[in-house]
């Protein structure tokens, strides 16, 4: 049997989705963080027969009629009957406008199930509802159900079960009208509408007038304040780095460090002398030493993905959106491109994914390409890392870097705007406000403990191949002879990596095995980590004796040679080039169009290497009063560079039609 | 009397209401309910999709706040925010 979840967007389908099947899918307070259709299966215990049972998770609608990309998924898919059942999740709190999409889906055929979900926040607000009338009204049937609360579910599937094969009527019939007919269709969804205002008024009563003001309404009046919205913002992402960064999750690193260190003495005491030395540094330090090194981090991540959770939970993304909305439109963008980029926080891919949303096609691809600059949780522990070892845990780093993001991506967004020379084009900006509410730890903990999982099955598979790879590279020469003592230069990896290490001068760190870990940085962002863990042998980034996260700071940072301007610029350059391949991969689909993508990844090519830039010459002139080193010969990439952008900027109006503002 | 205060308070936000003649969701006061006139915009799917929401001629509608140059506003049970361009449409 399959059942299809449909409903309005923020009205809880994915919550429930999960609830039933045991998955651990992406929710958030806010509409539209499902871009794509989501199956599962029914979890045993709340199977009401032995028959396989798969659920759809669709994304949100507001009617069958679509307007955005997600809306033709999921009108497409009631429209072809590709399943057994549909539940209609209702927002029970939103009854009027949600049962304008109940009865559009009675009229498909398919035997419906209402679930009115939210059921439990009914009572705070002083809404009562009589299921069994609106039943009646529907012609189908109400289950009332609290996905958060996991109530109502078994009820809600032996419904679902027991409509199965019968058909569905449609509580009103509309004129039969050509839909093309513009003002004749309109009439009969008005109609459509008074309907659904009586059946409201006969099955729901207030006490209070949701147009009324609420506390909900105090609290936006603060945070998403026009010149208090952004500085709020900044300390709230700061307190989160604080937390995970400087206090809670440096203390949880350092048991795990600790645990790493004696598994490693302990696999290093269990081979003794036997095994061939170059087969016990392989597993020493290039599987071990690369892969915890990776892992070390992952108390500071899980904290730091706790505290997001959290705060996607509340709600307040939603007004984040609101507060970046006008900065967004100076640039040519909107509102709407800010959700990808709280997505992308979490990882690069669905944010990328999420441009979906947008409709406009210069938006939704400069989006696509403006996205990966947000650090991403594969980009945590290098900014962890270097954080620590450089610059003490301090919290400013972590939150410096969201902010750069930022910066780079309205700057980026301006150029784009002058390329294309799109001109100021009215882009309406429409966005549901989800209520908001006190985050669930238990929901936050579920979300950490998914993503930790992730970040663990990443770290034992591909950042293990990629250490061994790394580790073998280094080990051997060109002739295929074990490297020297003394000798690394001679090493494959140091070869292929010294090229690219020269173009590197200019910014602060002309290592190869710096270079090396910014290359194996595009397979996973958290190689970084790994391949300086191997190529350094360095095994433990975290040491157990004390109580800080990097107590050996002064000698990794020694082992590096690098100085903290440096550092910083390193740590900018790896965060703000190109992100991974598989993010790449997703910006080639969103954007649909090749030139877009090379322009994309030339660009943030082009965009990390000038910062990084200016990072390191600007703060080596402040802090030794000279620039470093090959100022020159950089100053002239970054200067190509910028020539380009102006070309491009400055280009007549009719090449502009052929190029990437006219690409289909 | 009040509508000066509103004025007063909200005045940056009212400014730009120049010569166009139809009142507007720009020009709506704080927690007053309007009917909606009509929406005018070339949009047409943008209309289609106000017109999913429930916000069409005849509807009420309420601006709850003006925040950082957008609109808070209530119609049907729920909390949109739209921008002011959007909010210019919506012809009250």
């Amino acid at each position: 049997m399959r059942i299809a979840l449909a409903g309005n967007p923020n009205s809880g389908k994915t919550t429930l989705f999960n609830a039933i099947t045991g998955k651990i899918e992406h929710v958030g307070n806010w509409p539209g963080v499902t871009v794509a259709k989501k199956e599962g299966d029914v979890k045993r215990d709340l199977r009401p027969s032995g028959e396989r049972t798969r659920v759809i998770d669709l994304p949100g609608a507001y009617s069958i009629s679509p307007f955005t990309s997600e809306e033709s998924i999921t009108s497409a898919f009631v429209t072809n009957a590709d399943a057994d059942v549909i539940i209609n999740i209702v927002d029970a709190t939103n009854l009027n406008r949600s049962l304008m999409f109940t009865t559009q889906l009675l009229e498909q055929g398919l035997p419906v199930v209402v679930a009115l979900n939210k059921v439990d926040l009914l009572h705070k607000r002083g809404i009562e509802i009589d299921e069994k009338k609106l039943s009646e009204k529907l012609g189908c049937r109400v289950v009332k159900t609290s996905s958060i609360k996991k109530q109502g579910l078994r009820e809600l599937m032996e419904v679902a079960l027991s409509v199965k094969g019968t058909e569905q009527k449609a509580p009103i019939t509309l004129r039969n009208v050509d839909p093309a007919d513009k003002a004749e269709f309109e009439v009969a969804e008005k109609e459509r509408f008074t309907y659904v205002d009586r059946i409201v008024n006969e099955v729901e009563s207030r006490i209070t007038e949701s147009r009324k003001q609420t506390k909900h309404d105090s609290i936006d009046r603060v945070v998403a304040h026009k010149f208090w919205g952004i500085p709020i913002f900044a300390a709230i992402i700061f307190a989160v780095f604080s937390i995970s960064q400087t206090y809670v999750g440096p203390v949880l690193a350092d048991t795990l460090g600790g645990w790493i260190d004696s598994f490693y003495g302990y696999a290093d005491g269990l081979m003794g002398e036997s095994v061939a030395p170059i087969l016990r540094t392989l597993l020493l330090d290039g599987i071990i030493g690369g892969v915890g090194a990776v892992v070390g981090f992952l108390p500071l991540i899980m904290v730091l993905f706790f505290l997001l959770a959290l705060l996607e939970d509340s709600g307040y993304m939603a007004r984040v959106a609101i507060v970046m909305d006008r900065h967004l439109k100076k640039v040519g963008l909107s509102g709407k491109s800010i959700i990808p980029m709280v997505i992308g926080t979490g990882c690069a891919i669905p944010g990328v994914m999420a441009t979906r949303t947008i409709r406009d096609d210069r938006q939704r691809r400069t989006t696509a390409m403006l996205t990966p600059f947000m650090p991403c949780g594969a980009k945590l522990p290098v900014i962890a890392l270097f954080a620590g070892v450089f610059f003490e845990d301090a919290a400013w780093v972590g939150t410096s870097m969201y902010f750069v993001a930022i910066a780079i991506i309205i700057f980026g967004a301006l150029i784009v705007q002058r390329i294309t020379k799109e001109g100021y084009s009215r882009s309406y900006f429409i966005m549901e406000l989800p209520e908001y509410r006190w985050p669930s730890l238990k929901r936050a903990l579920v979300m950490m403990m998914s993503r930790a999982k992730a970040y663990i099955v990443k770290a034992s598979t591909i950042i293990l191949l990629s250490n061994v790879v790394v580790q073998i590279m280094q080990s051997y020469t060109w002739s295929f002879t074990l490297v020297e003592e003394g000798m690394q230069g001679s090493s494959i990896l140091a070869g292929i990596a010294s090229p690219f290490a020269l173009l590197l001068v200019p910014l602060g760190f002309g290592a190869w095995q710096l270079a090396a870990a910014a290359i194996t940085g595009f397979i996973a962002k958290e190689n970084v980590v790994g391949t300086l863990a191997v190529v350094y042998s360095i095994s433990n980034f975290i040491d157990p004796e004390e109580f800080e996260l990097i107590a050996g700071a002064n000698d990794v940072a020694a082992v590096m040679g690098l100085t903290s301007v440096a550092a910083l610029s390193y740590l900018v350059f790896n965060l703000f080039t190109p992100p991974c391949f598989a993010a790449i991969g997703a910006m080639n689909a969103e954007m649909e169009s090749r030139k877009w993508l090379w322009a994309g990844v030339g660009f943030q090519l082009g965009m990390g290497y000038t910062v990084s830039y200016f990072v390191y010459q600007i703060g080596t002139l402040i802090t030794t009063g000279g620039f470093g080193a090959a100022a020159f010969p950089g100053l002239i990439a970054v200067g190509v560079y910028f020539g380009i952008l102006i070309y491009l900027m400055r280009r007549n109006e009719s090449e502009v039609s052929m190029s990437m503002g006219g690409a289909a | 009397m009040e509508v000066s205060l509103m004025n007063r308070i909200f005045g940056t936000h009212i400014r730009n209401r120049s010569e166009n003649a139809k009142p507007n969701l720009t020009k709506a006061r704080i927690d007053h309910t309007y009917t909606i006139e009509s929406i005018e915009t070339d949009d047409k799917e943008m209309e289609n999709f106000l017109f999913s929401l429930g916000c069409f001629k005849g509807e009420d509608v309420t601006v709850i706040s003006v925040l950082a140059d957008n609109y808070i506003i209530s119609i049907k049970d729920s909390r949109y925010s739209i921008d002011a361009d959007l909010a210019r449409a919506i012809i009250i």
